[in-house]
């Protein structure tokens, strides 16, 4: 209460947290803390040592010979880039490998960290990238597969995975060669992983991302690695409601049918004109063509049929037909044979041709019409009779058929693409898909 | 997506496929020719599909 | 809302209690933990340098939760094998207290809870389960801690504990609880998880270059 006594200094601020700059007991290489506290373990640039980042000292908890090429990683420590709207620096990275059928297989995982959100990592295989982060809540699983914030996800692989080499710092005691057992669980774009590591059981989600995304995130020179094959939980860029596709197509093959009922009701098939001509080779000579009487197309724009018969029998005939619209001086003009060839041979009997032929007109417009026929006939017979028939509007089927074939094509095709897409994805997993071809060769 | 697309795409083909039927299209390939005289009812002799090929027939056996 | 104001008994600083509540502070000059008695204010311990540490959470910090907000008015320091983590009391705006924890930028929020059936620490296990307020709990993680100093207003006495254990219950939604056997009876936090983001923190530590 007293006002005499002088007022007492402000009180000190507590230190701002600040980069910390130490120096590796081994090798004296400058050795800079990037995580304000929260890194447990950090490597020496220098001499690869592991140290204690806890320990002001920086004791040396491991010392590791780079035995195999030292890794280089793609988004150098201390990029700075955007994820999910927070900036992240990369503190941490690691190359790790599993063994699968005396393969193995290597990836790179980074350490991201932001002094207010915490720390996230990046995984990089092949040129695929994830976002990975700890699940705050415990998903449920079982050998098949597990369930996390209501979405269930598929068991793709078990393996032993290996800290091949370590640079930066981590929060949790790092070791070169410390081996964890890894589970993922996939539910693309999404991917689930358990990983035990000294009876401690930790749970992370990661989220598929493209390496474009990651480069233009850190804002990263050049290109992206390629991505090769088809990674565990990437989104299917040809997936599709393929059943979906299916059921649209039945739907589409029945309205076809419904389409040929009711045109094939509709068509008139009305018979306009028929006679029958015989062919005499002297009265040819002279003049081999001749016209028919005229007869009448009615109806709007329809198909015209035009059969022809012959008694042909080891010989041919070939009728040069115009069909000519008295009125409007249209014509059209097309030429048929009839020709048939039978007889014996080692492998028995055998025939080739038929006695009859048809042809249909298109969109012959209604009016008056006649024929111009000019045969040809097979030098060896003199004479020879053969019948026109003409028929007015008959339905066309094989525009049916081709309508169906262009139906089934693009859904064939979609089912294709996304079913190798998949096959892609789950051939690297534990659960790879049945070998279609022999090209195995064991089996046989 | 693959699908919304496939179901245009059948859409499409079945109209086709209809108003094909209705305007009488055909699979077999026929010549046209236009203005064709008169005359030629009178003289069948005088008819040369000059608009396109007149060929005669090569093949056969 | 009057603050009580008193001086140090060490130094002779001034203290201002922000919670009315409060039963036990540290002078910022000297670093004494000091206690309210009826009368007076009673230095009862000394702290000890905190450790550097990461969060960025600081007395003063403002927030909110829900639809209440909330003031940072003091910390407890706890250290384990695997690091460290601190609990942050804060003052709600309706004058009740709760506990903000930030372990590795992992936050959320709990206040205490009357203590219903609880194990003791020798009976408490890994996937024990319980059920509190219509919710299941179990047992994740069983920790073994020490505390490592304190900061500001607390709503008890609490200094130069040695070993203390939590456990560590979680449920299948954001909620948690942890169980406290710091002293002779456990004690009872229930509460949930929350994004940083959610709590829209004023007032944050400054880290250089970000």
């Amino acid at each position: 209460m007293s006002t005499s006594a002088p007022p007492p200094p402000p009180p000190p601020l507590s230190p701002r947290p600040r980069t910390a700059g130490l120096n590796c007991p081994k090798c004296g290489a400058a050795i800079s803390l990037r995580s304000f506290g929260q890194a447990i373990t950090v490597v020496c640039g220098g001499c690869h040592s592991i140290l204690d980042a806890k320990d002001p000292n920086l004791a040396i908890l491991q010392q590791f010979e780079a035995i195999t090429s030292v890794a280089k990683p793609l988004i150098p420590l201390g990029a700075r880039g955007k994820l999910r709207g927070t900036d992240y620096e990369v503190t941490g990275f690691q190359r790790r490998s599993i063994q699968v059928d005396g393969i193995s297989y290597t990836w790179q995982e980074y350490v991201l960290f932001n002094p207010y959100k915490g720390i996230r990592y990046l995984s990089e295989y092949n040129g695929h990238w994830n976002d990975i982060s700890i699940c705050k809540t415990l998903p449920t699983a079982d050998f098949s597969g597990a369930t996390y914030l209501g979405e269930s996800y598929k068991h793709f692989q078990s393996a032993e995975a290996n800290t091949d080499f370590v640079l930066g710092e981590f929060p949790w005691q790092v070791r070169v060669g410390e081996k964890a057992a890894v589970t993922d669980y996939v539910h693309p774009p999404r991917v689930l992983a358990s990983e035990k590591l000294d009876k401690e059981v930790t749970w992370s989600i990661g989220e598929y991302m493209y390496g474009r995304e990651i480069w233009d995130s850190f804002k990263l020179p050049g290109d992206p690695p390629k991505a090769w094959g088809v990674y565990e939980n990437q989104p299917s860029t040809v997936a599709t409601n393929v059943t979906g596709v299916w059921v649209a197509f039945a739907g589409f093959a029945v309205f076809l049918l419904v389409l040929m009922a009711v045109f094939d009701m509709h068509a008139k098939k009305a018979p306009v004109f028929n006679h029958t001509y015989q062919f005499n080779r002297a009265e040819a000579k002279s003049e081999p063509s001749f016209v028919s009487d005229e007869f009448e197309l009615t109806g709007g724009t329809a198909t015209v049929e035009v059969k022809s018969y012959a008694a042909v029998d080891n010989h041919w005939i070939y009728l040069n037909y115009a069909l000519i619209n008295q009125d409007s001086g249209q014509a059209w003009d097309f030429g048929r044979e009839v020709s048939y060839y039978h007889g014996y041979d080692s492998d028995g009997s055998w025939h080739e041709g038929k006695q009859a032929d048809d042809v249909t007109i298109p969109s012959v417009p209604a009016g008056h019409y006649y024929l111009r026929i000019e045969p040809e006939v097979d030098p060896s017979l003199a004479t020879i009779s053969y019948t026109v028939d003409v028929i007015r509007d008959v339905p066309v089927l094989g525009i049916y058929g081709i309508a169906f074939v262009a139906l089934l094509l693009p859904a064939l095709l979609i089912s294709w693409r996304a079913y190798t897409f998949e096959r892609s994805r789950w051939s690297e997993s534990d659960h790879p898909p049945v070998q279609m071809s022999s090209s195995s060769g064991d089996d046989e | 997506m693959f699908r919304k697309l496939y179901l245009l795409y059948g859409l499409l083909t079945l109209g086709t496929a209809a108003f094909g039927q209705y305007r009488g299209w055909s699979l077999d390939t026929v010549n046209q020719l236009k203005n064709v005289p008169k005359s030629v009812r009178d003289n069948p002799g005088s008819y040369r599909s000059v608009y396109s090929g007149y060929h005669h027939y090569t093949g056969g056996k | 809302m009057s603050q009580p104001v008193a001086n140090c008994p060490n130094c002779g600083a001034k203290i201002v209690f922000r919670w009315s509540s409060s039963v036990q502070t540290v002078c910022d000059y000297c670093k004494s933990i000091l206690v309210r008695t009826d009368v007076d204010l009673k230095k009862v311990g000394q702290v000890a340098d905190l450790p550097p540490d990461s969060s960025p959470i600081q007395i003063n910090t403002e927030g909110k939760y829900g639809n209440k907000s909330f003031v940072v008015v003091g910390r407890i320091l706890y250290e384990y094998d695997q690091g460290g983590w601190n609990e942050w009391h804060v003052m709600m705006n309706d004058g009740t207290s709760a506990w903000l924890s930030d372990a590795q930028s992992e936050y959320a929020l709990s206040s205490s809870s009357k203590p219903l059936n609880l194990p003791a620490a020798s009976q408490v296990q890994v996937g024990q389960q319980f059920t509190w307020n219509n919710q299941r709990y179990t047992v994740s993680v069983i920790t073994p801690a020490h505390y490592r100093g304190v900061e500001g207003e607390l709503p008890f006495q609490y200094w130069d504990k040695t070993d203390v254990t939590f456990a560590d219950l979680r449920t299948e939604s954001r909620k948690f609880a942890t169980l406290d056997y710091s002293d002779p009876e456990p004690a009872l936090y229930l509460g949930e998880f929350v994004e940083f983001d959610d709590l829209k923190l004023k007032n944050l530590r400054n880290f250089e270059g970000w």
